[in-house]
C-alpha cells in the first residue's frame, strides 16, 4: 500500500474547468472520500489518478513515484466502478483470477488459487466461486468486482460510486463491509461519491469538492461540526442545516424585525463580537438537532409540518417567512398549525460571512 | 374527494403473481403510501386504480361505486407521474389550465381555478414561465397543480420526487405533505423509499412480491412491524436481526445471540410467550436506538467490542461485536472514539422484537 499526493492538479475540457489546482495528501492506509455534487470534478480527479485522464498540469505521486507519465497499467492501482464490468460468461473464480493472469503480473500458477480464495473469504463470496457471474444478485456482483480489485494487492484502490446501483438496505450492509475490509487490509482507498451519508460513515477523511475546487478536507466530525463555508454546511448532514441572514443589533440578532429576533446569551455575544470584526450582517447556521422546543421565552412560530421518521420526529416550523427544521424525540406529538416556541442551542450556532459564504470561525 | 376500496384484487402475468388478494380501504382525505421494493406490485396497483391496467379479479370502488370497467377518463382520478410530463411549449399557466380547456368553461373561471391552485402551491409568480425556465421542484409543483385543478376524486402519485436531488427531495416531502393538509385530497402515493413513506403517509401499506404485508401509521409499522420483511424494510439504519436462543431460568428469560457467553436478561413472561408456544427457530430484532451502550460495566449489561464507528453527524452508529454476532447501535456523536474499545451493552426489552424465522411473523405481545 502507498500514500498518494496530488500537487496543483488541473484539468479542463475545452472551456470547462473540471479540476482546479487540486492539492491533496492521502496517507497510507487511509480511507479518503471525495465528496461533491454532479460536476464537482471528483470523477475527473479519480480518473487522473488512475491514468485514464491526462491532467493539464500538476503532479501525481504514488508512494515515491511521480506517475504522470506512467500508463494506467503500470500505476498498479485497482479501479471499481458503479457498473460491475464483470465477464458474464465466466465463473466468479475466473473473474477473480483474470487480473492475476495478466502479462504484467505473471504470477506463478500455484499462487493464484490461494489469493483468489483469500479474497473470496474476506468478501464472503467463497460459496459462489463456481457460479457464473450473470447468475448473481447485484450485491454479489459488486462484491466480486471489489474482489477482483483486492486479489491484485494493488498499491491503491480507487472506487467511483461503487454502491450507488444497489438498493438501500444492501448499500448499508456493503458500506460497513467495505469499511471493515479496508481496515483489515490496511488499504489506501480513494472513494468518490455524491452521497454525504456514505462519505460520513466510511471516510477517515473527506475532501469536499464543488465546481472543481477543493473546499475542505477533514474528518467526518470536522466537516460536520466546523464546515468551512455554507456549501459544505448544507451539503453535509440530513436534514439540512438551517441557514438565515441576520443583522447584529446590540445583544440580539435580527432576522425579521419584531417577528424573528434572536436574543443572544452573553457567551454567544462575546464569541460573535470576536469574529464579526465590526460587520453587522451574518448568515446564521443551526443544525436541526440544535433546535429545541421550549414552553416560554422562545422564538414564536407555528408548526408547518411534522415528519415521523420512527426513530425521531422532524418538525418544520415557520417563523416569520422562514422554515426552521428541528429534530426531536419520536414521542413529540404536536398538531399541524399549532403555535410553538423554539430556542437554539447557542453554543452550536455557526456564523458565516454572507458575501464570501465562509465560516467566520474558521477564517 | 372520495373513499376508495380495493377488494380482493388479483393480477397475474402468466404464472407470475403481481398482486395477490389485495384488500385496502382508503378513507376520504387520507394520504396512503404504497411502499415496497421494485417488483412488489405497488405501481401495478396504482395503475389498476387509475384504469391504466386491468385486473384479473376483485373490485375497485370509488365512493362505493364499482369502476373496474370504466375507462380512466371516467374514473375522475388524477395521476402524477415521476417524469414532469409538462408541455414544453406552454406556460406554467397553460399547463395547469390544460385539463380545464376540455370542459368548456369560461376563461374567467379557468383563470380563477388556476390562480387558486397556484396560490396553494406558491407558484403564482411563475405562471408565465415555460417549463424549461423552471427549477425541478417548481416543475413538480406545476405537474401537481395540473392534477389538482380539476378537483379530482383522488390523486395518484408514482414516485413523483424520486428523480430530484436529496436536498430538494427533503423540501418537497414537506411541501407535498403540507399541500395534502391544506387540500385534504385523497392521495395514494407509490414509493420504494421508506423515508418518504414514513415522513408523508397518514398510513403506509407495505407490499412485497404482490402481497400486502402490513398497513399502519408510520409509528405502528416502525414500532410494531408485523413480520421480518417490514421490520427490515422500514427504518434506517436497518433493524438488527440475529439468531437467538431462549432459556427459562429463575423466573427470567436468558436471551443469547450466537456465540454469546453472558446472556441478556429478559422478563420471564417472554419464554412462555415465545419458546414455550412451540417456536423453535427464533430471530431477535432490535433497532440501533434500542441498544443501550455504556463505557463501564453495569449490572445486566454484557461485554462487546466496537468494530467500526460510522459518524452520521448528529449521532454515531457503532458496529459492536457480541459473541459471534455484530449489531449496530446508535449513540450520541463521539460517544466512542477508538476502535476495538470494549463497551457494555443491554437491549431495551420493550423495544426488542422476536420473530418466528420460518414464517417471519412477529411474536410480540404489544398492540
Amino acid at each position: 500500500m502507498a500514500n498518494l499526493t496530488l500537487k496543483n492538479l488541473c484539468k479542463s475540457f475545452g472551456d470547462v474547468v473540471a479540476v482546479r489546482n487540486l492539492s491533496l495528501n492521502i496517507h497510507e492506509g487511509e480511507f479518503f472520500v471525495l465528496l461533491g455534487p454532479t460536476g464537482a470534478g471528483k470523477t475527473t480527479s479519480l480518473r487522473c489518478i488512475a491514468g485514464l485522464e491526462k491532467p493539464d498540469s500538476g503532479e501525481i505521486w504514488i508512494g515515491e513515484n511521480l506517475v504522470n507519465e506512467w500508463s494506467a497499467a503500470n500505476r498498479d492501482v485497482a479501479l471499481v466502478f458503479q457498473q460491475y464490468s464483470l465477464y458474464p460468461n465466466y465463473t466468479v473464480r475466473k473473474n477473480l483470477e483474470f487480473p492475476l493472469r495478466s502479462r504484467l503480473r505473471r504470477l506463478p500458477g500455484k499462487e493464484i488459487g490461494p489469493r483468489v480464495e483469500k479474497a473470496a473469504e474476506a468478501l464472503r463470496i467463497a460459496h459462489l466461486l463456481d457460479r457464473r457471474t450473470d447468475k448473481l444478485s447485484g450485491g454479489e456482483m459488486q462484491r466480486v468486482a471489489i474482489g477482483r480489485a483486492i486479489v491484485r494487492e494493488p498499491r491503491l484502490f480507487l472506487m467511483d460510486e461503487p454502491l450507488s446501483n444497489v438498493d438501500a438496505k444492501l448499500r448499508e450492509l456493503l458500506r460497513s463491509e467495505l469499511r471493515g475490509l479496508q481496515l483489515k487490509l490496511g488499504a489506501t482507498l480513494v472513494f468518490v461519491t455524491h452521497d454525504q451519508v456514505e462519505a460520513m460513515t466510511m471516510g477517515d477523511r473527506i475532501g469536499v469538492l464543488n465546481h472543481g475546487e477543493l473546499i475542505q478536507v477533514g474528518t467526518p466530525y470536522e466537516v460536520y461540526n466546523s464546515p468551512q463555508n455554507t456549501f459544505v454546511a448544507s451539503f453535509v448532514g440530513a436534514p439540512a442545516i438551517n441557514l438565515f441572514d441576520a443583522t447584529l443589533d446590540g445583544d440580539k440578532l435580527v432576522v425579521t424585525p419584531q417577528k424573528f429576533e434572536l436574543g443572544l446569551e452573553a457567551a454567544t455575544r462575546a464569541r460573535l463580537n470576536q469574529i464579526v470584526c465590526g460587520r453587522k450582517n451574518v448568515r446564521v447556521g443551526v443544525r436541526p438537532e440544535h433546535v429545541n422546543l421550549v414552553s416560554n421565552g422562545g422564538l414564536a412560530g407555528t408548526l408547518y409540518g411534522a415528519e415521523d421518521h420512527g426513530v425521531e420526529m422532524i418538525l418544520s416550523i415557520s417563523v416569520a417567512d422562514h422554515l426552521i427544521r428541528a429534530t426531536l424525540p419520536a414521542t413529540t406529538r404536536i398538531p399541524v398549525n399549532a403555535p410553538v416556541q423554539i430556542a437554539f442551542a447557542q453554543d452550536n450556532l455557526h456564523f458565516f460571512d454572507p458575501q464570501t459564504t465562509k465560516n467566520l470561525v474558521a477564517t | 374527494m372520495a373513499d376508495l376500496d380495493l377488494i380482493d384484487i388479483e393480477k397475474h402475468f402468466g404464472t407470475n403473481w403481481v398482486i395477490r388478494k389485495l384488500n385496502l380501504r382508503i378513507s376520504q382525505g387520507e394520504f396512503v403510501v404504497l411502499l415496497g421494493p421494485s417488483g412488489c406490485g405497488k405501481t401495478t396497483t396504482l395503475r389498476a386504480i387509475a384504469g391504466l391496467e386491468e385486473i384479473d379479479s376483485g373490485e375497485i370502488r370509488i365512493d362505493g361505486k364499482r369502476v373496474e370497467s370504466l375507462p380512466p377518463s371516467e374514473r375522475d382520478i388524477a395521476f402524477v407521474f415521476q417524469l414532469y410530463s409538462l408541455y414544453p411549449h406552454l406556460t406554467a399557466f397553460e399547463n395547469i389550465a390544460f385539463p380545464l380547456r376540455a370542459l368548456r368553461i369560461s376563461n374567467r373561471e379557468v383563470r380563477e381555478k388556476v390562480t387558486s391552485v397556484a396560490k396553494v402551491l406558491r407558484i403564482e409568480h411563475l405562471l408565465n414561465k415555460r417549463p424549461s425556465a423552471l427549477a425541478g421542484g417548481d416543475m413538480q409543483r406545476v405537474t401537481i397543480g395540473r392534477a389538482l385543478v380539476r378537483r379530482p376524486k383522488a390523486i395518484l402519485m408514482d414516485e413523483p420526487i424520486g428523480a430530484l436531488d436529496a436536498k430538494l427531495r427533503e423540501e418537497m416531502r414537506v411541501e407535498l405533505r403540507r399541500l395534502h393538509i391544506e387540500n385534504k385530497s385523497t392521495t395514494i402515493y407509490v414509493t420504494h423509499d421508506q423515508v418518504e413513506a414514513m415522513s408523508m403517509g397518514d398510513r403506509i401499506a407495505i407490499m412485497n412480491e404482490g402481497v400486502l404485508q402490513q398497513v399502519g401509521s408510520p409509528t405502528e409499522v416502525y414500532s410494531w412491524p408485523a413480520n421480518l420483511f417490514v421490520a427490515q424494510f422500514v427504518g434506517s439504519p436497518i433493524m438488527n436481526v440475529q439468531n437467538c436462543q431462549l432459556e427459562a431460568s429463575d423466573g427470567m428469560t436468558k436471551v443469547r445471540l450466537d456465540g454469546m457467553e453472558t446472556p441478556f436478561q429478559f422478563g420471564g413472561e417472554l419464554y412462555g410467550r415465545v419458546a414455550a408456544a412451540g417456536h423453535v427457530d427464533i430471530a431477535l430484532g432490535v433497532r440501533p436506538e434500542a441498544i443501550l451502550v455504556e463505557l463501564a460495566q453495569r449490572p445486566a449489561y454484557v461485554p462487546g467490542e466496537v468494530r467500526i464507528i460510522e459518524p452520521q453527524g448528529a449521532y454515531d452508529i457503532l458496529d459492536i461485536r457480541i459473541g459471534q454476532a455484530v449489531v449496530r447501535a446508535r449513540t450520541r456523536s463521539r460517544f466512542v472514539t477508538r476502535l476495538q474499545e470494549p463497551v457494555w451493552v443491554q437491549l431495551d426489552e420493550a423495544r426488542t422484537h422476536f420473530f418466528d424465522k420460518k414464517s417471519g411473523l412477529a411474536l410480540t405481545s404489544q398492540k
